[in-house]
C-alpha cells in the first residue's frame, strides 16, 4: 500500500527542502514528457491530457492581432529593423494590465504601404494601438482595439515606449519614441489621451529608442529619461555589404551616436532638458537599452545604458542633480575581455537575491549576453560563463530581456527575445533572413548555472521570429508573469504562463500607491521577508528593450503561503512595514499606512 | 541568365548530395545559398574551389581548401562540412581538425570545438594556438580547471607567451583567485605593455583586491591600448585570412592601418577594395580623407567626385570634402560643402563646428555662435566647441558666459589641456579677474612645461611678464 502511494505521488515523502527540488524535476519531466506530443492528446487511464506547457502562445485567439510594419524598401533603412517595443500598463485602472504596441510606417509617406518590400497583411491598420483588456469586466483574458477613441494611433517609424504617471493624477501616461519626433500621451483618466508633447516640452527629433521614467532628484515627479541612437537619416542612408558582397543592415559603427536626453520634470506639466547640467552629455553612445536603478545602494536611482557596438554607460546619481559616468571603474562598460559588445537589451534585478541589483544585458550574435553580477557597492564582474548564459546565447541576437520568476520559485528567471539583424548564413533562401528563437533560463541553485529551458518550455519557444520589445506582466491576474513578445515584421505574441497549472508556488502581487508625489512608487525596493529570508525587488516599468513592464512588484514565494513582512523602501527615503501578508493575492500597498522604519534610505 | 545558372548549380550540389547520400566520397551540401547576390569574385573563387572538390572526391586538399574560402568569409556552417570531410579523408592532417575546431569555437559549440581540438592536438601537440584555442573553449564553458591545467601547460613550455598568462588570469579570476589572477595579468602586461585586455582584466582583480590606484591605472593603460592584443602568431588562420578577397575587408584592413599611422598603406587597401567593387562609397569617402591627410589634394578631389556620382547623399563625403577645402583654405567652397552636410544630416556636431568657425571668420559673430551651440547640442562633451563659443562670446565681451564654456573644456587631462587652461586664463584676464586669470595661467605654464611645450610656454611667458606687471595705485 505505501510502495502504491509513493507511486502515486513521488513527492509525498521527502522532506521538504527536497520536495521543491522534486517538484521542479518533476515539473521538466513532465515537460519533457509533453514535448514529444505537440498538439495532441494522449489517452492513459481513462482520461484525455491537454499538452501543458510552461508557456502558451494566445495572442491571436485573445484578439491580440498586431502585425509589425517595418516600411522596408530594399534600401536597408537602419530603423527598418531595429523597432519595436510594446508596453504593459493599465490605463484605465481597472485592475488589469492593457497592451499598447508601437508600429512602423513607410519611410515615403507618399508611398502605399502595400507596395512595401513586406506589405502588411489585410485588415492591417496603421500607427500604433492600443488593446484594452477585458479581463475585469468579463473575467476572461480578452482584447479589443481602443486606439481610435484613446488617440493614441501615432503614425511615425515607431521604436519604443515608457510607461509613468509623470503628472501623479494615477494615471500612467505614455512616451513614445520614434526615427523622428516623438510623443507624449497625457492619460486623461477618462480612457482617452492628449498629445502634449509639445506644450511639455520633450520632443527629441534625434533617432530615439528606449525611454524610461526616473525620479531621478527624488522630488516626487518622475523624469525621462531618453536613449538616443545613431544620425543615420534616410537621404544619408549608406550601402553597407556582408562579408560575402551581399548587401546587408550597416553595423551602427557607420554611423555617429547621437545624445541621450534627460527632461526633468518641473511638477507643473512641463520639462526642463537638463541633459548637458545634469552631465548626461559627457558620454555619448549607440544607446539601445535603458534600465534605472539603483546599482550602488546609495538610495539615489542611476541610469544604466546599453550602447550597440561601443561601452555601456553607467551613470551613477550624485545625488545633486548631476550623473557621473562610471561604467568603466565599474566593470559594466565591457564583456569580462574589456571589449566593448552591441548592447541591445538590459534588465537590472536581484538574481542572486543577496540584495542588489546585477544587470544582464543582450548583445550580438557571436558576443553572448553579459551578466554583470554586483558586489553591492556598484562594483560588478562579468559572470555570464559562470553562470552558464554565455554559450547559449552566443549564436543569437538578444533585444528584450527582463528578470522575472516565472516559476515563482523565490529565484528571478530570465527571458530572452531574439531576432538577427544582419543576414544568417543559416537562411539564406529568406527575403528577410534574421528570424531567431525566443529563450528561457530557469535560475537553479544545485551548480549556480542557469538551466536552458527554452526546448521544452513549449511550441511558443518553437517559433523562430524576429522578435524585439517584451513587455513582462501579470495579464491574467493569476501570479505568474506572462510575456509579450513585440516581433519586427511579425505578429505580436502573448506567452500566458501556465506554470501554476503544473506547479503550485506562491506568489504575490503588491501595487505601490505612493500618494501625492510618484504616485506608482517607480523605484520603490520592495523587500518580502519570508522564513528569515529576504527578497528584494524594484518597482519599475523601464528595462528590456523599447518596452515597458507591469509596475505591480511580483514575488514568487515556492511553498510559502504567507509573508512574515513586506517592507516598502519608497523613492522618498522613507521607510514602511506591513507583517504576515497572505500570499496569492494582489495587494495595494499605501505610502503612509504602514509600521515606520528609521534609517529607510 | 546568372541568377539561373546559379540556381542550376547550387540545384546540381543539392541533388549531388542528397543522390549520392552518406557515402564517404560525397561533396557536403552547400547550403541553399543565393550565390548570385554574392559579390562576382567571392562567387567564383567558391564556385572554383567546390568544382575541385567535386572533381577531387578523395582529396582532401580539396574540400579542406574550400572549408577555408567559406571559412574567411564567416560561413562557419558551410566550412565545419568541408572541413570535416577533409579531415575524414586525411584524418592524420592536423590543419583540417584544427580549422574545425576554430570554426566549431566561432559558432558558440564549445563542446564540440574541445574534442575536435582535442583530436587535432594528438595529431600535433605542439601547436600553441590550438592550445589556447582549447583552453579558451574550456573558459567560456565554464571549465576553469581545465582551461587552467592548459595555460599552465603552455606557460611551463612557452614563457613569454602573453596569451595563455592572460588567459591563465582569467580562468583564476573566474574562480575569484584575485590574488593569481592579478599575478597572471601583470604577467601577460609585462611580456606585451600594450595587451589592453589584459590591463582591462588586472584593473578589476586590482578593485576587488581593494587596490584602487593601481586599479585607475591600469584602466588608464588599458584606455590607450583597447584594441591591442599580441599578434597572433598563427600561420594557420592567416592562411585562411589571406583567401579573403572582400572589398569589405580590404577596407577593414585599411581602417587598422590608419589606426596604425600607416596613411599610404591604408590608401593602398582602400584603393584595393575599390579594385574589387568599385561601387564601394565608403572606401571614396576615406580615401577623400585619407588623400586630403596626404596633401593629395587632385586624388582626394577624384575620390569627391567619384563618391558625389555614386551616393549623391553621402554627408559624410560632403564633410569630408570641406574639410579638404578648408585645409585648402578655400573658404566658399568649403562652407558650401559643410552646408550640404547639414542639410543632409542635421546632427552632424563637426559640420556645425566647422561651418561655425568658418562664419566666425566672416564676422558673423551670432551666426558662428548658433552653429557651435548646434554642435554641441548633437556632441555635448565636445571640446573644440565648447572652446570655439567661450571665445566668441569672451570677444563679444560677455566674459560670464564664455568663462562659462571655456571651463568646460579643462575637465579632461591631455595633451591639449594646457591650451584651453591656457585660454581660460586669459578669458578671466580679459574679464578684469585678474586672480583667477594668474592662477588658471600659472596652472596652464606648469602643465605646459610637464609635456614639454615650449613653444606654449614662451607665449604664457609672455603673457604673465605684462599681467604681473606691478598695477599703479588707483
Amino acid at each position: 500500500m505505501k510502495e502504491r502511494e509513493k507511486d502515486r505521488d513521488p513527492v509525498r515523502e521527502l522532506p521538504k527542502a527536497k520536495q521543491i527540488w522534486r517538484r521542479r524535476e518533476f515539473l521538466e519531466l513532465l515537460s519533457w514528457g509533453l514535448a514529444a506530443c505537440v498538439g495532441t492528446r494522449r489517452s492513459r487511464a481513462g482520461f484525455q491530457s491537454s499538452p501543458v506547457f510552461l508557456f502558451r502562445e494566445v495572442a491571436e485567439q485573445t484578439g491580440l492581432k498586431f502585425h509589425h510594419f517595418t516600411g522596408a524598401t530594399g534600401e536597408y533603412y537602419m530603423p527598418e529593423i531595429m523597432g519595436a517595443g510594446v508596453a504593459l500598463f493599465d490605463f484605465d485602472n481597472d485592475g488589469d494590465l492593457d497592451v499598447y504596441l508601437v508600429q512602423g510606417t513607410v519611410f515615403d509617406p507618399t508611398r502605399d504601404p502595400r507596395l512595401a518590400k513586406f506589405p502588411p497583411p489585410a485588415g492591417w491598420k496603421p500607427g500604433n494601438r492600443l488593446f484594452r483588456n477585458l479581463l475585469s469586466e468579463t473575467g476572461k483574458l480578452q482584447f479589443v482595439d481602443v486606439t481610435e477613441k484613446a488617440g493614441v494611433g501615432h503614425i511615425g517609424h515607431g521604436m519604443g515606449v515608457a510607461v509613468g504617471d509623470y503628472d501623479n493624477d494615477g494615471f500612467q501616461d505614455l512616451y513614445v519614441t520614434n526615427f523622428g519626433h516623438n510623443v507624449l500621451y497625457h492619460n486623461n483618466g477618462d480612457g482617452t489621451f492628449t498629445d502634449v508633447t509639445v506644450q511639455a516640452g520633450v520632443d527629441d527629433l534625434r533617432w530615439s529608442t528606449s525611454a524610461a521614467w526616473v525620479d531621478f532628484d527624488r522630488d516626487g515627479h518622475l523624469d525621462l529619461f531618453v536613449a538616443n541612437y545613431l544620425d543615420f537619416n534616410v537621404k544619408a542612408n549608406k550601402r553597407c555589404y556582408a562579408s560575402t558582397g551581399e548587401r546587408d543592415y550597416c553595423t551602427p559603427k557607420m554611423y555617429q551616436p547621437v545624445p541621450a536626453r534627460l527632461f526633468r520634470n518641473r511638477g507643473d506639466g512641463t520639462f526642463e532638458d537638463v541633459s548637458e547640467a545634469a552631465g548626461i552629455g559627457a558620454a555619448v553612445g549607440p544607446g539601445l537599452g535603458v534600465v534605472c536603478a539603483d546599482f550602488n545602494g546609495d538610495g539615489w536611482p542611476d541610469i544604466y545604458v546599453a550602447n550597440d557596438g561601443a561601452a555601456a554607460h553607467l551613470w551613477i546619481n550624485q545625488g545633486n542633480a548631476t550623473f557621473k559616468e562610471t561604467s568603466l571603474p565599474s566593470g559594466t562598460a565591457y564583456n569580462a575581455e574589456g571589449m566593448s559588445q552591441a548592447g541591445m537589451g538590459v534588465a537590472a534585478g536581484d538574481f542572486d537575491n543577496d540584495g542588489d541589483e546585477d544587470i544582464v544585458k543582450t548583445n550580438l550574435t557571436k558576443e553572448g549576453c553579459n551578466l554583470y553580477v554586483n558586489d553591492g557597492r556598484g562594483n560588478f564582474y562579468d559572470a555570464a560563463a559562470e553562470y552558464g548564459l554565455l554559450l547559449p546565447t552566443f549564436p543569437y541576437t538578444g533585444f528584450g530581456v527582463e528578470w522575472f520568476d516565472y516559476d515563482n520559485d523565490g529565484r528571478l528567471d530570465l527571458f530572452i527575445a531574439n531576432g538577427a539583424v544582419n543576414r544568417m548564413e543559416s537562411l539564406p533562401a529568406s527575403p528577410y533572413p534574421f528570424n531567431q528563437p525566443n529563450q528561457l533560463f530557469h535560475n537553479e541553485v544545485v551548480g549556480k548555472k542557469f538551466r536552458d529551458m527554452t526546448e521544452i518550455a513549449g511550441p511558443a519557444f518553437a517559433i523562430s521570429e524576429i522578435s524585439r520589445g517584451a513587455a513582462f506582466g501579470d495579464i491574467n491576474n493569476d501570479g505568474a508573469i506572462d510575456v509579450v513578445i513585440a516581433n519586427n515584421n511579425g505578429p505580436a505574441r502573448l506567452l500566458l504562463n501556465q506554470t501554476h497549472s503544473i506547479n503550485h508556488n506562491h506568489w504575490l502581487l503588491v501595487r505601490l500607491d505612493g500618494g501625492s508625489g510618484n504616485r506608482f512608487g517607480m523605484g520603490a525596493k520592495v523587500e518580502v521577508r519570508r522564513r528569515g529570508q529576504k527578497l528584494t525587488r524594484r518597482a519599475h516599468t523601464d528595462s528590456s528593450y523599447l518596452s515597458a513592464n507591469d509596475v505591480r512588484v511580483h514575488f514568487g514565494l515556492g511553498e510559502d503561503a504567507q509573508i512574515e513582512c513586506l517592507t516598502v523602501y519608497w523613492p522618498n527615503g522613507s521607510a514602511e512595514a506591513w507583517d504576515k501578508i497572505q500570499a496569492d493575492q494582489i495587494v495595494t500597498i499605501r505610502h503612509g499606512t504602514g509600521r515606520r522604519i528609521l534609517g529607510g534610505g | 541568365m546568372r541568377k539561373t545558372r546559379c540556381f542550376i548549380f547550387l540545384g546540381a550540389l543539392i541533388f549531388m548530395c542528397y543522390s549520392v547520400g552518406a557515402q564517404p566520397q560525397s561533396i557536403p551540401e552547400l547550403p541553399r545559398s543565393t550565390l548570385d547576390n554574392f559579390s562576382p569574385g567571392i562567387r567564383d573563387q567558391i564556385q572554383v574551389a567546390y568544382a575541385a572538390a567535386r572533381g577531387h572526391v578523395n582529396d582532401s586538399d580539396a574540400s579542406g581548401r574550400l572549408g577555408m574560402i567559406l571559412h574567411t568569409y564567416g560561413l562557419f556552417p558551410s566550412a565545419a562540412l568541408f572541413y570535416e570531410r577533409a579531415a575524414r579523408l586525411a584524418p592524420s592532417a592536423f590543419r583540417w581538425a584544427y580549422y574545425l575546431g576554430v570554426v566549431e569555437a566561432a559558432q558558440g559549440y564549445c563542446d564540440k570545438a574541445a574534442s575536435t581540438l582535442r583530436t587535432a592536438m594528438r595529431l600535433d601537440p605542439n601547436y600553441v594556438p590550438a592550445q589556447l584555442q582549447l583552453a579558451n573553449c574550456l573558459l567560456t564553458s565554464a571549465d576553469w580547471d581545465g582551461s587552467e591545467e592548459i595555460y599552465a601547460a603552455i606557460i611551463k613550455l612557452h614563457p613569454d607567451n602573453a596569451d595563455a598568462y592572460y588567459g591563465l588570469g582569467r580562468a583564476r579570476a573566474a574562480r575569484h583567485d584575485f590574488a593569481g589572477a592579478a599575478e597572471a595579468y601583470s604577467k601577460a602586461c609585462a611580456l606585451f605593455p600594450e595587451f589592453g585586455p589584459a590591463h582591462y582584466a588586472l584593473a578589476l582583480v586590482d578593485r576587488a583586491l581593494d587596490q584602487g590606484g593601481q586599479a585607475d591605472e591600469q584602466l588608464r593603460l588599458y584606455e590607450r591600448n583597447r584594441d591591442r592584443f599580441p599578434p597572433s602568431g598563427d600561420p594557420l588562420l592567416d592562411q585562411v585570412r589571406a583567401l579573403n578577397r572582400s572589398a569589405t575587408y580590404q577596407m577593414q584592413i585599411g581602417i587598422e592601418l590608419e589606426k596604425q599611422g600607416k596613411l599610404e598603406d591604408s590608401v593602398t587597401a582602400h584603393e584595393k577594395a575599390l579594385e574589387i567593387n568599385p561601387q564601394l562609397v565608403q572606401a571614396h569617402v576615406k580615401l577623400v580623407e585619407l588623400y586630403g591627410r596626404l596633401g593629395e589634394f587632385e586624388r582626394a578631389e577624384e575620390h569627391y567626385r567619384a563618391a558625389s556620382q555614386l551616393d549623391p547623399g553621402s554627408a559624410e563625403n560632403y564633410y569630408d570634402y570641406g574639410v579638404l577645402l578648408l585645409s585648402a583654405e578655400r573658404y566658399q567652397e568649403a562652407e558650401s560643402a559643410f552646408r550640404k552636410t547639414l542639410e543632409i544630416d542635421p546632427f552632424q556636431a563637426d559640420a556645425h563646428n566647422n561651418l561655425g568657425f568658418l562664419l566666425e571668420r566672416q564676422g558673423r559673430l551670432l551666426d558662428a555662435m548658433t552653429e557651435y551651440r548646434r554642435a554641441i547640442e548633437n556632441r555635448p562633451y565636445d571640446r573644440q566647441a565648447h572652446f570655439n563659443l567661450g571665445r566668441v562670446l569672451v570677444n563679444l565681451e560677455r566674459y560670464q558666459e564664455g568663462i562659462q564654456e571655456l571651463e568646460k573644456t579643462i575637465g579632461r587631462e591631455d595633451e591639449n589641456t594646457p591650451r584651453y587652461i591656457y585660454a581660460l586664463g586669459a578669458a578671466f584676464a580679459r574679464s578684469g579677474d585678474r586672480e583667477n586669470g594668474l592662477r588658471y595661467i600659472h596652472k596652464a605654464r606648469e602643465g605646459a612645461l610637464t609635456l614639454g611645450q615650449s613653444g606654449l610656454v614662451d607665449s604664457i611667458d609672455r603673457d604673465l611678464r605684462t599681467l604681473e606687471v606691478p598695477r599703479a595705485p588707483q
